[in-house]
């Protein structure tokens, strides 16, 4: 490489970093695992005021679109501490690093609400995937305190990155990394692990004309902001088996 | 005497409730059974680039779903599965869904899409039978 095209990548360079600083960021976690970072994006209640780390219910599935408009996740206050850096591995075998949840006691976590095995997802008719409380039971687990997909009854660890622990799943639920502001609100900033993403916008294109309009809406990054509303809101009925 | 014709009109119950089962699900079958030929059809149609034939499997199978989307489904599922009647009628949706593109991706020449619509029908079908049947 010359001097002028050797200027000419480091220009390059440093202007995609002067428009997207996470450019870093992402590249950085990238090294780490499976991690992707995406728009900074903070979370809203229905009136577009910023929801605070002590407005969450406790154990209720809070829903929002990210990192795309038509990728919906799930957010929940586990009322205990998660595990910390707990070993994952994707479907296609690659290893990561969940590092827990955040605010004070490691409570909240966000995941992709998409299933892993068959892509199940809420949407505002229904939904077959969503928390399923401490004590409660269901086809799927034994126990509470998981992810449920009622679809092919699979559940997920909710405490340990959302670790597939029975069912057909084979891999985790990606998870949504968060950012707690200095005044308790809550960000979005990534996806770390095997996201559908790919699969998911492939498979849901009629969908996506009912519910967006077309599947290109669907695609658009989020940006700036998302609405979190409870699940009992998005949907209209919630099916647990 | 009163006993005997308590019995015989709860055996008849029996019976005939019995027979109305077997019947649903002998239907259930015949349903089936035309909706894999439904599905053949417009696989057919994709192999010999015959759109025609494609729509024609798609009205077939757009036929069927009607029943299977009306029925409760708690009806014709096996004994051990029948909580899984909604995950049925949701499949049922989906299948229609997926139809309806599919003959929106055919007008518009756009086989790739229509492609990935038999795909998906294909799933939804699988998708019920691993659940119903616990492969």
């Amino acid at each position: 490489m010359d001097r002028r095209n050797f200027l000419r990548v480091v220009g390059a360079t440093g202007a995609l970093v002067a428009i997207s600083p996470s450019t870093i960021s992402g590249r950085l976690y990238a090294s780490n695992g499976l991690y992707e970072s995406y728009e900074r994006v903070q979370l809203l209640n229905a009136d577009g005021v910023a929801i605070k780390l002590a407005d969450l219910k406790k154990e209720t599935n809070y829903i929002f679109q990210y990192p795309y408009i038509g990728t919906p996740t799930m957010l929940l206050d586990l009322e205990d501490s998660t595990a910390k850096d707990v070993r994952l591995k994707s479907d296609d075998g690659e290893e990561y690093i969940w590092k827990g949840g955040v605010g004070k006691d490691r409570t909240v976590v966000a995941y992709s609400a998409i299933c892993s095995h068959q892509l199940a997802h809420p949407t505002p008719d229904d939904s077959f995937l969503q928390y399923v409380q401490k004590d409660k039971k269901t086809m799927a687990c034994d126990h509470g305190g998981v992810v449920v997909c009622s679809s092919h009854l699979s559940s997920f660890e909710a405490k340990e990155g959302c670790k597939n622990i029975s069912g057909p799943a084979s891999a985790p639920l990606a998870a949504v990394v968060l950012e707690i502001a200095d005044d308790d609100t809550i960000y979005a900033v990534g996806v770390l692990g095997g996201d559908k993403f790919h699969e998911y916008f492939k498979a849901y294109k009629p969908e996506f004309k009912k519910y967006y309009g077309n599947a290109r809406q669907a695609k658009k990054k989020v940006t700036k902001s998302a609405t979190m509303v409870e699940l009992t809101q998005y949907t209209k009925e919630i099916i647990q088996y | 005497m009163k006993k005997i014709i308590i019995t015989t009109a709860m055996a008849l119950l029996l019976s005939s409730s019995l027979l109305a089962n077997a019947k649903e699900k002998a239907q259930l079958s015949s349903d089936m059974r035309e909706m894999l030929l439904a599905v053949e059809l417009i696989q057919k149609g994709g192999f010999y680039s015959k759109p025609q034939m494609m729509k024609e499997g798609v009205k077939k199978l757009k036929a069927k779903l009607t029943i299977l989307e009306s029925a409760d489904a708690s009806k014709y599922l096996p004994d051990d599965k029948k909580e899984a009647d909604k995950f049925a009628n949701k499949r049922a949706k989906m299948i229609e869904m997926y139809a309806d593109d599919l003959v929106v991706s055919i007008d518009a020449n756009n086989l790739d899409d229509a492609l990935e619509d038999y795909t998906q029908i294909i799933r939804q079908c699988t998708s019920c039978h691993i659940r119903i049947r616990s492969y």
